[in-house]
């Protein structure tokens, strides 16, 4: 079978069904909200958040997959541009750039220049700990770790705490070798 | 045109977690569909190591005089595989649309534990009306 | 990279000119996003009656916020003050807006006065979603009853609003009905527009006190039936 070419995020974004940034930002926004109740405790709220964005993660990279055509990529730079060329796109509708890699090229920025989760914020006072957009590494992390590598994402700027942009540092920590996984003594 | 058989989906680890008999010949009861999953999963796997060179991702087809076996891998590891009658055609395009209903009706189902066994009444439904012969046909536009 | 990261900064959330509502993200992202909210919240309960709660409160948050926005932008800050209004106001702009389509329908219940249904054939939040047999009649369209309740009970319309699966003859899947069961103080006010609307129709009254009295008439009788 010849392999289907990976597609540009902006023609998946347009071929596919789409609902109203808002519907989606205003949930988002009751999901926060049950958590700072539920929990009382940013700290906690924040790995939640991260928690179901891995959740989100693990189960959307089939999507991802499916729909986008992409196959295995070559490297990790190849992975991070991927994520934010075409999984930013077709999931959120928004272009991601990646750029600060460092010398061995196993660490990255990816920078947001739209952000539709955070439409309608402030936090408030009691909330400065939080990271509002902490959903967001966590689907990165879950997704990748599906696709064997291990990665730590932290946001190094987010515009909600008075930055300039949101980004997020992704850093690949292991790349599991696929292999057939019971080789010698299983 | 040429019978489905029936449709296979094995989880990473190897457990049979769907199983469909798609037509009135070559049913299989529970235990001979199990046995055909975990038999499909070790040769899928033995096969990689046949490869003389890096990077083999296994068996795609598998043909004998009694029957074709198509599989898909998706790169997480979840393995679809048709069991057809030799020389049934656009299955490998069947398999892509079953890994989309997959992501769509299981994978975005809340009440779906990832890597259990599937129960999900949409993907039933939607995966009956694919395998129809006609349904099949026009997926090899 | 050049000009990357350059958004423009609001010091406040509030100058931000109020977006037009027209951006969109895929249908996936929003049902990926719900699958987890509904799982979350099966993990923070013990029976479907709670569960059914929590994502009703859910979606009261968004209800509420939508009533404003759309208010906001919409209809200039006018709000809706008959309750056929805000019905018809729920049942086509906020399902517009929200869903992407006006609702398929909207009815009065045929049992009992107060009673409205908006139903869907395909609820959006249900798309995807197959409900396990041993969790009976539960619906996930208890977060739009929320989102629903949250724009009436705002909008001055308190009601108790439900979502229920109802079989269509000759269709494998329900539909699904969201249930609106306006409290006993609107139903009366309603009662007495409608009998304002009525006069005035005829022509009986041509001022406010012939209603008014006929409203006091009506409003007594109510208490006097209860």
């Amino acid at each position: 079978m010849a392999p289907v070419g990976p597609r540009s995020g902006d023609a998946i974004f347009s071929s596919i069904d789409r609902v109203n940034a808002e519907l989606f930002t205003l949930t988002y926004g009751a999901i926060v909200r049950q958590l700072l109740t539920d929990l009382e405790d940013v700290d906690e709220v924040n790995k939640q958040l991260d928690q179901m964005g891995y959740n989100i993660g693990i189960r959307l990279i089939d999507e991802f997959l499916a729909k986008s055509g992409v196959s295995r990529c070559v490297d990790f730079k190849e992975t991070a541009e991927m994520i934010a060329k075409v999984g930013f796109k077709m999931f959120l509708g928004v272009t991601a750039s990646v750029s600060s890699w460092d010398a061995d090229g196993t660490c990255c920025s990816i920078i947001l220049e739209d952000n539709p989760l955070v439409d309608f914020v402030e936090l408030p006072d009691t909330c400065q700990g939080l990271y509002y957009c902490n959903v967001l590494s966590g689907v990165i992390r879950g997704a990748l770790e599906m696709v064997s590598m291990k990665t730590e994402v932290t946001w190094t700027r987010d515009a909600l705490r008075g930055d300039d942009a949101y980004e997020l540092q992704v850093k690949l920590l292991k790349q599991v070798a696929e292999e057939y996984p019971y080789k010698d003594d299983e | 045109m040429a019978a489905i058989y029936s449709l296979y989906i094995i989880n990473k680890s190897g457990g049979l977690i769907f199983y469909k008999d798609c037509g009135t010949k070559g049913r299989m009861d529970t235990n001979d569909s199990l046995r055909v999953a975990s038999l499909w999963h070790s040769m899928h796997a033995i096969s990689q190591q046949l490869s003389p060179v890096n990077g083999c991702s296994g068996i795609e087809l598998l043909q004998a005089d009694t029957f074709d076996l198509h599989c898909f891998q998706s790169l997480p590891g979840t393995k679809f595989f048709v069991v057809c009658e030799p020389g049934t055609p656009h299955m490998e395009s069947l398999l892509r649309y079953v890994y989309e209903l997959y992501t769509d009706y299981v994978l975005k189902n809340p009440f779906y534990e990832i890597e259990m066994p599937i129960r999900c009444e949409l993907f039933d439904i939607n995966l009956t009306q694919a395998v129809q012969s006609d349904r099949v046909a026009l997926l090899g536009r | 990279m050049i000009g990357v990261g350059k958004m423009k900064q609001y010091s406040n959330v509030l100058d931000k000119p109020l977006s037009k509502g027209k951006q969109e993200v895929s249908l996936s992202a929003f049902a990926f996003l719900f699958s987890e909210l509904v799982q979350y919240n099966q993990t923070q309960v013990d029976n479907i009656a709670e569960l059914e709660r929590r994502l009703e409160d859910a979606g009261y948050a968004v209800g509420s916020r939508v009533l404003e926005l759309l208010c906001n932008r919409e209809k200039g800050n006018r709000r809706e003050t008959r309750l056929l209004g805000i019905l018809s106001f729920v049942h086509s702009t906020v399902w517009k807006v929200l869903f992407g389509k006006v609702a398929d329908s909207l009815e009065k219940g045929t049992e009992h006065e107060d009673e409205y249904m908006i139903s869907e054939k395909e609820l959006l939040v249900n798309r995807f979603i197959s409900i396990p047999k041993d969790m009976g009649t539960f619906n996930c369209g208890a977060f739009v009853a929320g989102i629903v309740k949250g724009v009436l009970d705002n909008a001055g319309f308190p009601a108790v609003v439900t979502a229920h699966f109802v079989p269509i003859e000759g269709q494998q899947r329900p539909r699904t009905t969201i249930l609106i069961k306006f409290a006993d103080e609107v139903s009366i006010s309603t009662s007495l527009y409608m009998i304002y609307l009525y006069l005035e129709k005829l022509n009986l009254s041509p001022g406010l006190p012939t209603s008014i009295h006929a409203a006091q008439v009506l409003k007594r009788e109510a208490r006097l039936s209860q």
